[in-house]
């Protein structure tokens, strides 16, 4: 009950669930790789203050703070939650049934605790907006901090849009954790289309917790590029709660040395004839960590559901390690579901062949590479952003193969 | 050009090249024939630099330099070129794609200006036409889904943009049909000059016919048990290799 959770005493019991746990430890299951023990001792500010840093783009979060800058398309409005609940009773209720499955996330709780202001990115039925808008999502503190940020994307029937969110660390920031919830809910026949794309420093850690709701006839294309900061965490649960529903999820995470790139991956399958494809892929280099946990749901109601999941790894270093495990729990029997997962090195006869035309190893293998990684980034349909991405992922690579 | 002197090489625990001599001058095209499974490949694979094999003894002098001192790009790069008995198939990777890195990096090490793309499309145009090969095939995946054929003919090609100074060959002629056969071969002519030579590994002497060899050698064992001129070719169609391997005394 999000509009409830937001009067000050249920940020109380937030905080105070929070505090018991405190931030996850390897102990906890869904946490074996990826402890965020060390967090705990930390003298932190709780609520840095937001930057005067400006961006090109329209929607802007710095220090966990969000603003829509210049004229908002047609059809979309941008307003708190507390406005939108408001105006929308019949949401209100819809919100209060969601459930999304919560992992042993502390972290979830103190989001709802420490974030002051929740705003939606609310697209009108029938809209289709046709620019893309990019999100800039900005971190700068001066001392060590830890930011919270919410934001809740709803998209009315028949509605369409593409987002474009760039997480980044201003430079000469402090070390900073970074606690991002989205809630985004896609209505029947409404389309959205959400290319992520996660640039941070190597002393930012960001939990980004996307919770996907999807109605009968919608189609979801998320894309999460992973390309750098100490610590990735995506949460990324889909929640196919409609007929013909279509979800589709790409990752690429590219760690090099001293980070951790960590997917955790929810597909739910409430309802029949739906399916979602998921397509994982990480190149390892230097002394990375990688961890893919995917799980699929597949429940008694959704007969002829399909769901498929790969998630495809290469360790550019002998020092580079993956943790892989596919969960799929199905209840209904007349459905499709596949899962795989591989890890290995660059093919050795592919590397001597395209040695012995001159091409250094280094080249080649960034040559091989790249070729691994394509696949994921030719899914972007947006022009500007895939050739982007193409060359922050070639530079990455070849520096760190250089080393 | 090479000089083989007692070349041997092992892998794993396997003796495979027991010795190999062999002399090669500027001009010259030398025939490789020899039983299946007699290390043929892996005296290619050896002198490409293939780091699979263990050279356990012997030398290889390559234009004046220690060619087993150099990583497979600087053979290359020196103008070495393998066309592979069996291409490796590189899923996303075309052949434009990887023959660009390749021609400007050859250039790069031997001091020259890399290609513009605008120079690259026009040498390559021309290449192509030398062994009729299509555009489509080249920006295709390298190998992926090609017919026998094709991939051998890509082979050439890739020789003919890179001009080596020493083309070795192995089983080119394997899986081509009559047609293809004449037109890799009069493409391998038209790349010959007096200055650089070619090593044909091939099982029919029907290659021979278009690629007309100076001498021919017989590998047996790891071993080179004979060398002749061109007639030894025919006559190894017609008699097989157990005159030869019974001349032995084996
Ligand atoms: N990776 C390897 N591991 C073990 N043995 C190998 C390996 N590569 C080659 N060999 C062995 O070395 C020997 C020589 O092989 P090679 O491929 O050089 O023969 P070849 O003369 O080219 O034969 P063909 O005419 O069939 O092409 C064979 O017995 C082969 O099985
Ligand atoms: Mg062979």
């Amino acid at each position: 009950m999000l509009y409830t959770e937001l009067t000050s005493s249920a940020q109380k019991e937030a905080l105070e669930r929070f505090k018991a746990k405190g931030f996850p430890t390897n102990k906890w299951e869904e946490w074996k790789y990826a402890s965020l023990k060390s967090w705990n001792e930390k003298d932190l500010d709780w609520a840095p203050a937001p930057l005067n840093e400006t961006s090109s783009a329209s929607l802007q979060t710095q220090n966990g703070n969000t603003r829509f800058h210049g004229a908002l398309p047609a059809g979309v409005e941008f307003i708190s939650f507390d406005a939108f609940i408001a105006a929308n009773p019949t949401i209100a209720a819809t919100w209060e049934q969601r459930l999304p499955i919560l992992d042993q996330n502390s972290l979830y709780d103190l989001n709802i605790a420490l974030t002051l202001n929740t705003q939606v990115l609310w697209v009108k039925a029938g809209v289709s907006v046709d620019q893309a808008i990019t999100h800039d999502y900005i971190l700068s503190v001066a001392k060590a901090s830890a930011v919270q940020s919410r934001l809740i994307v709803y998209l009315e029937p028949d509605a369409s849009l593409t987002l474009i969110e760039r997480a980044f660390t201003i430079a000469g920031s402090a070390e900073v954790l970074s606690n991002f919830v989205q809630e985004i809910y896609v209505s029947e026949k409404a389309n959205l289309t959400y290319v992520k794309e996660q640039d941070l420093a190597q002393n930012t850690t960001h939990i980004d917790h996307t919770f996907i709701t999807q109605l009968s006839n919608s189609q979801v294309d998320l894309f999460t590029f992973s390309l750098n900061a100490a610590y990735l965490r995506n949460n990324l649960h889909f929640y196919s709660d409609g007929e013909n529903v279509v979800s589709n999820l790409n990752g690429l995470y590219v760690p090099g040395e001293d980070q951790l790139m960590d997917s955790h991956t929810v597909v739910d399958h409430r309802k029949p004839n739906s399916e979602s494809h998921e397509l994982y892929k990480g190149v390892l280099l230097g002394n990375a960590t990688g961890v893919f946990n995917g799980k699929i749901f597949v429940r008694p109601d959704a007969q002829k559901t399909n769901a498929f999941q790969s998630c495809k790894n290469v360790l550019a270093s002998t020092r580079a390690t993956m943790n892989t495990k596919p969960q799929l729990e199905i209840w209904a029997d007349d459905v499709k579901c596949s899962h795989g997962t591989t890890t290995g090195q660059l093919n050795q006869e592919a590397l001597f062949y395209l040695r012995s035309r001159g091409i250094s190893l280094a080249n080649a293998r960034t040559l091989l590479l790249l070729a691994f990684v394509q696949e994921v980034i030719d899914r972007v349909t947006h022009e500007e952003t895939k050739l982007r991405l193409t060359d922050k992922i070639i530079s990455k690579i070849q520096t760190s193969l250089a080393i | 050009m090479l000089s083989i002197k007692n070349l041997q090489a092992r892998i794993g625990e396997k003796e495979i090249l027991k010795g190999i001599n062999l002399e090669i001058k500027a001009g010259e095209v030398h025939a490789i024939m020899g039983p299946n499974g007699s290390g043929k490949s892996t005296l290619a694979s050896v002198l490409a630099g293939r780091e699979d094999y263990e050279v356990t003894g012997g030398s290889v002098e390559f234009l004046g330099k220690d060619l087993l001192d150099l990583a497979p790009e600087e053979r290359a790069a020196e103008g070495l070129f393998l066309a592979f008995q069996y291409p490796v198939e590189i899923p996303g990777v075309s052949t434009t794609n990887f023959m660009k890195s390749a021609v400007n990096e050859i250039r790069k090490y031997r001091g020259e200006e890399p290609l513009d793309a605008v120079q690259f499309l026009k040498m390559f145009k021309e290449k192509m036409s030398y062994v009729n090969i299509d555009q489509s095939l080249l920006s295709r995946a390298l190998n992926e889904g090609f017919s026998g054929g094709e991939k051998k003919r890509n082979e050439i090609f890739q020789m003919a943009v890179l001009e080596p100074k020493l083309a070795i060959l192995d089983e080119t002629d394997s899986g081509l049909d009559i047609d293809a056969l004449r037109i890799v071969a009069e493409g391998v002519n038209k790349l010959k000059s007096p200055d650089n030579a070619t090593i044909v590994v091939t099982h029919y002497q029907r290659l021979l016919d278009y690629i007309v060899p100076d001498f021919v050698h017989v590998l047996y064992k790891g071993k080179i048990v004979k060398s002749g001129g061109k007639e030894l070719a025919l006559e190894l169609e017609e008699r097989g290799y157990d005159w030869i391997i019974s001349a032995l005394g084996e």
